[in-house]
């Protein structure tokens, strides 16, 4: 076995691992997003899911940069995760140079924040799309079959984590669960805002001061977020902290 | 359009808000939604720290069954109450639903009620409350009346939230107002404004919307300010307090705000 075949490996076993306990389905997919990056050699990763309005909303990713965000909220009105959604396949673009008649805002705001090529992946439930996995390069060129595949087997993975998380409530519907999702992220987003004006740092280092809390107090991410946001918690700022970034 | 249900169930409320001669309120989302869903009626909750306590019921008979959960301590609304996801009973009289709740399955079954869903007004820690629906006979809802009902939620939140700010709604404020609670710098300017101003979130969030619409400026733009730093709220300075421009030499989020 090669070392990247023993790291999916792990990967899986690790993502089995959580899913069997109780967890934090934002803290799930933010681990994932990074594993994504990791493991198909992409540069970042994000996943998004679709409302009730039929809009896609972004629940994780793997840098919490506003330029990496702002691609994510462009895509409510274009690009290829909006295309993934509609048509409920894969999207590709491997090079973002060639793309602006198709997605004139998308395409040079990728382009912008460094990325030379794109790629959607639907996330399924049976045949329903529930939303899309987002992969950006910084250089131009389509994943590769082995890649595309792998990249596949890790949105079934997110699309599971979502719906089947804490399934000891019952009558809840995937849009019930769909909910859940997008308001967890919604109170991650408050929690984020009170920690950076508090500790006067940007809200992307909030959320990884949030993050490295839940996992070395080895509490849910959602309830750190929400004790930050009582004000019940008291977190302190990483070592060196830039309020620029 | 991609917000087509968002914009047709504005467009239900602001039709009986006309009908009435007055702004759009609560009241009027809330018998919207109970006819777009085929309820016979709804009733909605507001959230506070001694209980849900009964803000409109669309009849008396939904106003009894808000009144019960309330007494028994059971039911929809108060499972609800974290705000964290709809409580969907499509079947009253099964034996889920007894086992859930015990009290309340019984005499909302015997008032007549067949299912009951309920839906937080709620954006994460912002919570303003519960929207519960009833039905007649039991039965889900179907996906469609599933979403309208999540939307009529929003709606509801929004309007509640001007309603905080001070504002009465009018027509044109609200039609496009209501996608930008999606977004995350709202949410992020929400929980940095609650800081500044010593407030909840969504007492905050309410501050963020009035500002916007007093500067008659988008909620979006408005929160990429204070996420910037360009805009800060300040407990003396309750309603206005717009940072001095001459500090845009300041290094600036690489997610800059249009305009």
């Amino acid at each position: 076995m090669t070392s990247s075949e023993v790291r999916v490996r792990e990967t899986f076993v690790e993502l089995a691992d959580t899913l069997v306990d109780d967890y934090d389905v934002i803290d799930f997919l933010d681990m994932l997003a990074g594993r994504v990056v990791e493991l198909l050699g992409v540069t970042a990763c994000g996943l998004l899911l679709a409302d009730h309005n039929d809009s896609l909303n972004m629940v994780a990713a793997s840098r919490e940069s506003a330029r990496v965000l702002e691609l994510f909220q462009l895509q409510r009105d274009e690009g290829p995760c909006l295309e993934c959604y509609r048509g409920g396949t894969s999207v590709r673009c491997p090079d973002l140079a060639d793309a602006d008649e198709r997605w004139p805002q998308f395409a040079p705001a990728a382009r912008d924040a460094g990325y030379a090529a794109v790629e959607a992946i639907p996330m399924r439930l049976r045949d329903t799309v529930v939303g899309a996995l987002n992969v950006f390069s910084a250089r131009p060129g389509a994943l590769s079959p082995e890649s595309a595949a792998l990249g596949q087997a890790l949105a079934d993975v997110a699309t599971i984590g979502i719906l089947h998380e804490r399934t000891i409530r019952h009558y809840e519907t995937v849009t019930g669960q769909l909910q859940t999702a997008l308001n967890s992220r919604i109170l991650i987003e408050q929690a984020k805002g009170v920690l950076a004006e508090r500790l006067n740092i940007s809200v992307g280092e909030a959320f990884g001061v949030l993050r490295n809390h839940a996992r070395s107090a080895n509490q849910l991410l959602g309830d750190v977020a929400q004790a930050v946001v009582d004000g019940t918690v008291h977190l302190t700022a990483p070592q060196s902290s830039d309020p620029t970034r | 359009m991609i917000e087509n249900r968002a914009t047709r169930v504005w467009a239900s409320i602001h039709a009986r808000a006309r009908a009435d001669g007055t702004g759009a309120t609560v009241q009027h989302a809330c018998l919207a939604c109970a006819q777009a869903t085929v309820a016979a009626g709804a009733g909605l909750s507001m959230t506070s720290g001694t209980g849900p306590e009964l803000m409109f019921a669309t009849d008396s008979h939904a106003e009894e069954l808000e009144e019960l959960q309330f007494t028994l301590g059971q039911g929809p609304a108060v499972d609800g109450a974290d705000g964290a996801s709809p409580v969907l009973v499509a079947d009253l009289s099964a034996a889920e639903a007894w086992s859930r709740w015990p009290l309340f399955a019984p005499a909302a079954a015997e008032r007549g009620i067949g299912a009951v869903f309920a839906f937080p007004v709620a954006a994460g820690a912002a919570r303003f409350g519960m929207l519960d629906l009833y039905r007649r006979s039991a039965g889900p809802l179907s996906s469609a009346e599933l979403a309208d009902a999540l939307a009529y939620s929003d709606a509801i939140l929004v309007l509640a939230l001007y309603d905080r700010g001070g504002l009465h709604a009018g027509v044109e404020m609200l039609t496009n107002g209501d996608l930008a609670e999606r977004r995350a710098e709202v949410h992020q300017a929400a929980g940095m404004a609650s800081i500044q101003l010593g407030v909840t979130v969504i007492d905050a969030l309410a501050r963020l919307r009035a500002y916007a619409f007093v500067h008659d400026r988008g909620l979006a733009e408005v929160a990429a300010d204070v996420v910037a730093r360009r805009l800060r709220f300040s407990s003396d300075a309750p309603a206005d307090n717009h940072a001095d421009e001459s500090g845009s030499d300041r290094p600036q989020d690489d997610g800059k705000a249009s305009g």
